[in-house]
């Protein structure tokens, strides 16, 4: 037999062998077993010197056909195998098998709703500052235009450690620290804790509320009230209403409580065919005080009232989570439990 | 403030709705709270003529009656009272009705005998507790009216929330003073005729005051042949509408005025006042003295009195005293009208938790100028209800008489405090409705005089204000600001709330709830932690023992999460608090050292679902590692971990040290103090100190090293150590070594083999070292000679073998 029948007959023989592998690793076997350093094909080129020279140019050239060939018997049979190990893997994958999901933490509602608003105000260029939780009588009450004996001290219940130390009853004591540290112009918001002595369903003897200062030239209540419309339509929509109303404070001249459209009812005081809870079909609810900071307030800190005017606000934050997710119950917010924490991610 | 629609009436003619009145009032600042309607239980009942009264043949105790209660035929009614009687007007329930309570009248039989309905006592119709007898309606009521329209009772009553400036609204005179304002009407204050008679009797009780700065005026009046009684039907059920509670025709008066005018009035029983002499003075210190509703009070020196010529009669301007009350017998009557200084009237309600309407109202302030009009109106009215003479004259001391101020109203300070371009001829009206009376208008530089009864009114910005409040405050238009601020007034250090927010993402990005505690506990749950007692903070007047300490740790409250946790049933926590906790300190101006802490909480499982997770629980090396990530998340350095040996409240406790300083302690809580929270499992904590994280987080910055150019190599080695040989020994060992050449060193895996008997326990610690030379790749022989070293300095200084 020709060394040349020889090679073209490997192609057959590759084939059958291919017939019979179902692996990767039989076909690779096959192709050390042809194409290999000691395989068939090298094994007949190794007997191309006992031709003449005349003879060996064509059997190099089918050797190199041959060896084509093979080759790409070799190929075409991986990537069919391939193929099949893939659709096999395919058909067998299960997409609703369950993820293998890292831990899931969670804000305080209570964070959550606080950043929110210090970062809207961030963004105007307040400054956030912090202070004491426990306070004197001076930043509490007097500093703020609350003198003792004052009527309005019964606007507040206060828990005392001693005649003259109060744990903070508003984050306004805030105002008289900062404006005592520092000149005008200025904007604070001062975020945290605050204490009532007051405990039922709608009042926890902890609560946290967020204050805001802006003091400069010419500061007016039109400016808080632009102050206030941006900020509360940033929080609840833009379609929130907010209403302006005569108030008390002792330490703001003009106040104002201000309302918003109650975003249970959309301001319609109904919620299918039900008078709405939340607002008590009135289609406003009460979301925070505010004012024109009082002069005397200014006289405290040592700000000459007749140059500078400034406003300040301040807002109970466990209200605002409550309108914004829907928080039917205040105590559940110092409860921690997981299940009601869990929802706040 | 309860405000009757019908007495409004009386003094504004309000012709709107009561919406229409709501919204006026609430956007004028006086906050309509609630819409009352105290007679709708009454609504029923009818004005019946009883026209027959015969007793009952089988029950001596009951009548039969007929009644006509303006149908064809009278009702049949069976009646229990002992007042019943032919010709009465009674108030009448029909059968279908229902009561006040719920009840529903049925026809029945009483003895044999039908009755069609109920004749009512005072006590049913809401009136009083009298039930034994019915009520007698007036003559002239007709049969079969409406009983609530018949006596004009105050159907509607708004509950109004009055800011404490705003004293003069604490009446109806006031509330009326707004309507009108609101509604632009006249005010209608119903006229009163007083008849003074006899002789001039201004000397028969001398008024002394001892201190005009606590009693401004105070005005006596005297009447006599009083006949007490109880007052008409109509006044009592309007002091039932707003809120009072009848006594007598004398009191009730006084109440009358003081709900429709605002001032105060007290009626003494002249007889029992000795000495011909009202005096108003301060207390004796411990003085003893019986108020009128029987309780004895010990007096302070500042307490203002009102005294006879031998004893205290009253405490000045808060309740009068029960040795010179208004009785049965009394005919003689001094009838008080003062101004007294309301913080004096405040420090002694307030002291002796005795808040009454009169001092209510003092506190606030009254208006001076009509002190002397409250009374002749009271006199007036007393003197048509009991019969009374009003004698000739007024016993009087006015020695602070009202001075009106003279205050300055620019209106361009005006439009630039409001942002609004009010008019200057809209301020001068306004300022005038309000009473005011001002002079320059036509100058920028205005002096306008309050009248008596805003005693708010004390500075430019009160005028402001009412300018806004009758503009409208909600017509403003809002303008956004430009915020104007310095560069030094940046803060630019992380402050708390900057790097607590740090903290609070971190914890919630790498999978923490956070949890928020009240800021107290009780001391007992601070014992429960065997902790100290002498730097506590105790609040003097907490809602409660369990609230009644500042905390000084946070680790109570995250025990409380827990036990509740574990009573709804969540297996699973990992929850973290970031809070100040409150220590005594005096050199602080709050005399309390708040310190920030940030303490975590892991408890049971460690994952919250399942497949493909496998089941397993948390232990101390998922506190330490979450510690160890925080720490490099604050890039403040390595930690080490010392063990402590008498915690508190944690044990094993292990210090957590950055840099030579302590950043705080983790460990695993007592199991006595778990086991009172009900922890069945370990409970793993971290307590850590914020202020001091923050001071090291803030000095730390990121430096960035360039990355090696070769390869490393690495090599493993098993060590067999005691298993009392802590790991960081070995660490510190080859640290110690100091070969330039290796770069990182990781404990790889942990295995315990069985301990044959008697010989000691070991563990096999297997380690990987990685090498790296800094200017070639490095060969098997160079990490072979390395590794040699390694082991080397272990077996000496060790008891280890490799
Ligand atoms: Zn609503």
């Amino acid at each position: 037999m020709s060394l040349i029948h020889e090679l073209e007959s490997l192609v057959q023989e590759l084939n059958s062998g291919l017939d019979q592998a179902f692996s990767l690793s039989e076909v690779e076997d096959l192709r050390v077993a042809f194409l290999g350093r000691k395989g068939k094909l090298a094994q007949i080129m190794q007997r191309l010197p006992e031709l003449s020279p005349e003879e060996r140019p064509e059997v190099g050239k089918t050797a190199n056909i041959v060896k084509g060939k093979l080759t790409g018997m070799l190929d075409d049979c991986k990537t069919k195998l391939e193929n099949a190990a893939e659709a096999d893997k395919l058909a067998k994958f299960d997409p609703s098998m369950p993820g293998r999901m890292p831990w899931q933490g969670s804000l305080h509602p209570v964070t959550k709703v606080m950043t929110e608003i210090c970062d809207i105000f961030k963004g105007l260029g307040y400054d956030i500052v912090t202070g004491p939780e426990v306070e004197n009588d001076f930043y509490n009450f007097e500093a703020l235009n609350l003198p003792p004996e004052h009527p309005a001290r019964d606007m507040q219940d206060t828990l005392y450690v001693t005649d003259n130390i109060l744990l903070r009853t508003h984050t306004s004591p805030m105002q008289a620290r900062t404006m005592l540290k520092q000149e005008p112009p200025l904007a604070i918001i001062a975020p945290g804790k605050v204490y009532r002595r007051d405990s039922d369903l709608t009042h926890t003897p902890m609560f946290h509320q967020i204050e805001g200062l802006l003091v400069g030239e010419k500061v007016s209540l039109a400016e808080l009230r632009g102050t206030l419309t941006a900020f509360l339509q940033e929080v609840f929509g833009p379609e929130t209403k907010v209403r302006f109303r005569p108030s008390f404070f002792p330490f703001t001249e003009p106040s104002v409580e201000v309302d918003i459209s109650c975003c249970m009812c959309g301001g319609e005081g109904v919620v299918d065919g039900q008078p709405c809870r939340v607002c008590k079909q009135t289609g406003w609810v009460e979301i925070l005080g505010c004012g024109m900071v009082d002069p005397e307030v200014f006289k405290k800190v040592g700000y000459d009232p007749e140059k500078y005017t400034g406003f300040a606000f301040g807002l109970g934050v466990e209200r605002v989570a409550m309108l914004k997710y829907g928080i039917g119950d205040l105590r559940m917010f110092f409860e921690n439990d997981v299940r009601f924490l869990n929802q706040f991610i | 403030m309860l405000l009757s629609i019908n007495w409004l009436k009386e003094f504004v003619p309000f012709t709107g709705t009561i919406q229409e009145l709501d919204d006026a009032l609430t956007m004028l600042g006086l906050e309509v709270e609630e819409v009352l309607h105290p007679f709708e239980g009454i609504k029923p009942m009818v004005i019946g003529h009883v026209v027959e009264c015969e007793k009952h043949p089988e029950a001596e105790k009951l009548s039969v009656c007929k009644v006509d209660v303006g149908e064809e035929e009278p009702l049949n009614i069976v009646c229990g009272a002992p007042n019943v009687r032919k010709g009465l007007k009674v108030a009448v329930v029909k059968v279908g009705s229902v009561m006040p309570d719920g009840t529903k009248i049925k026809k029945t039989k009483l003895r044999g005998i039908p009755s069609m309905g109920m004749i009512c006592s005072e006590r049913e119709l809401g009136l009083s507790d009298e039930h034994d007898g019915i009520m007698e309606l007036p003559e002239e009521l007709v049969p079969g009216a409406n009983l609530v329209e018949s006596l004009n009772l105050d159907e509607v009553v708004l509950d109004i929330s009055i800011t404490p400036n705003r004293a003069d609204s604490l009446s109806v005179l006031g509330i009326a003073r707004e309507v009108a304002l609101a509604f632009d009407l006249p005010l209608t204050v119903p006229e009163y005729n007083l008849v003074e008679s006899g002789e001039d009797c201004s000397e028969e009780v001398a008024i002394e005051i001892a201190d005009a700065d606590k009693c401004y005026c105070y005005y006596g009046r005297i009447l006599e042949g009083a006949a007490i009684a109880q007052s008409p039907a109509w006044m009592r059920y309007r002091l039932v509408a707003v809120g009072l509670r009848p006594i007598s025709n004398i009191v009730d008066v006084t109440n009358y005025i003081m709900m429709g005018f605002g001032q105060p009035l007290h009626a003494f029983d002249l007889d029992r006042i000795e000495g011909a002499k009202i005096v108003v003075d301060t207390a004796e210190e411990g003085e003893k003295f019986v108020t009128l509703d029987e309780q004895e009070r010990t007096l302070k020196a500042t307490d203002l009195m009102i005294k006879d010529g031998s004893k205290s009669v009253a405490l000045a301007g808060v309740m009068g005293g029960a040795n010179s009350e208004i009785h049965d017998g009394s005919t003689r009557i001094f009838l008080e009208s003062a101004v007294f200084q309301p913080a004096s009237v405040r420090r002694t309600a307030r002291r002796l938790a005795l808040s009454s309407d009169a001092s209510f109202r003092f506190e606030r302030g009254v208006d001076q100028l009509n002190c002397p009009e409250a009374m002749d109106r009271a006199a007036a009215m007393l003197a048509e209800l009991t019969g009374a003479t009003v004698r000739t004259g007024i016993c009087k001391a006015e020695p602070k008489p009202w001075v009106a101020p003279e205050l300055q109203f620019r209106p361009q300070r005006c439009r630039d405090l409001l942002g609004v371009d009010v008019e200057d001829a809209f301020c001068k009206a306004t300022l005038e409705k309000l009473g005011c009376t001002i002079t320059g208008a036509d100058t920028a530089d205005w002096t306008v005089v309050p009248p008596s009864n805003r005693l708010d009114y004390e500075r430019e910005v009160d005028f402001i204000e009412e300018v806004a409040r009758v503009y409208g405050m909600d017509r403003i238009e809002p303008v956004l600001p430009q915020v104007k601020r310095t560069l030094e007034a940046r803060n630019d250090d992380c402050n708390e709330y900057e790097f607590w927010s740090l903290i609070k993402a971190w914890g919630c990005g790498l999978g923490l709830n956070e949890a928020i505690n009240y800021s107290f506990v009780g001391h007992a749950d601070l014992d429960l932690f065997n902790l100290p007692k002498d730097n506590r903070i105790t609040i003097m007047n907490p809602l409660s023992s369990e609230q009644d300490a500042m905390r000084t740790e946070l680790a109570p409250g995250l025990l409380q999460n827990l036990r509740h946790n574990l009573g709804h049933g969540n297996m699973g926590l990992r929850l973290f608090e970031l809070a100040h906790i409150f220590e005594a300190d005096e050199t602080s101006d709050t005399t309390v050292r708040e310190s920030g802490r940030l303490n975590i909480l892991f408890y049971g499982d460690r994952f919250d679902s399942a497949y493909p997770r496998m089941a397993s629980e948390a232990e101390y090396a998922d506190i330490k590692g979450c510690v160890e990530h925080l720490l490099a998340h604050l890039h403040v350095g390595v930690p080490s971990f010392t063990l402590v040996e008498d915690h508190a409240w944690m044990s094993p406790a292990v210090n957590v040290v950055v840099n030579d300083q302590k950043v705080g302690t983790i460990g695993r809580i007592n199991p006595e103090i778990a086991d009172a929270y009900n922890a069945k499992k370990d409970v793993w904590f971290a307590d850590l100190d914020t202020d001091v994280l923050r001071t090291m987080y803030v000095a730390s910055n990121i430096k960035f090293a360039s990355l090696p150019v070769h390869q490393s190599a690495w090599n493993d080695i098993t060590v067999i150590a005691p298993i009392t040989l802590n790991v960081q020994a070995i660490f510190d060992q080859v640290a110690a070594t100091k070969l330039p050449l290796l770069e990182k060193m990781e404990l790889i895996d942990v295995f315990v083999p069985e301990a044959s008997e008697g010989a000691e326990e070991t563990r096999n610690l297997t380690f990987r070292l990685t090498f790296r030379h800094s200017s070639k790749t490095l060969k098997d022989k160079d990490v072979d000679k390395e590794r040699k070293k390694v082991v080397k300095s272990l077996e000496n200084a060790l008891p280890v073998r490799i």
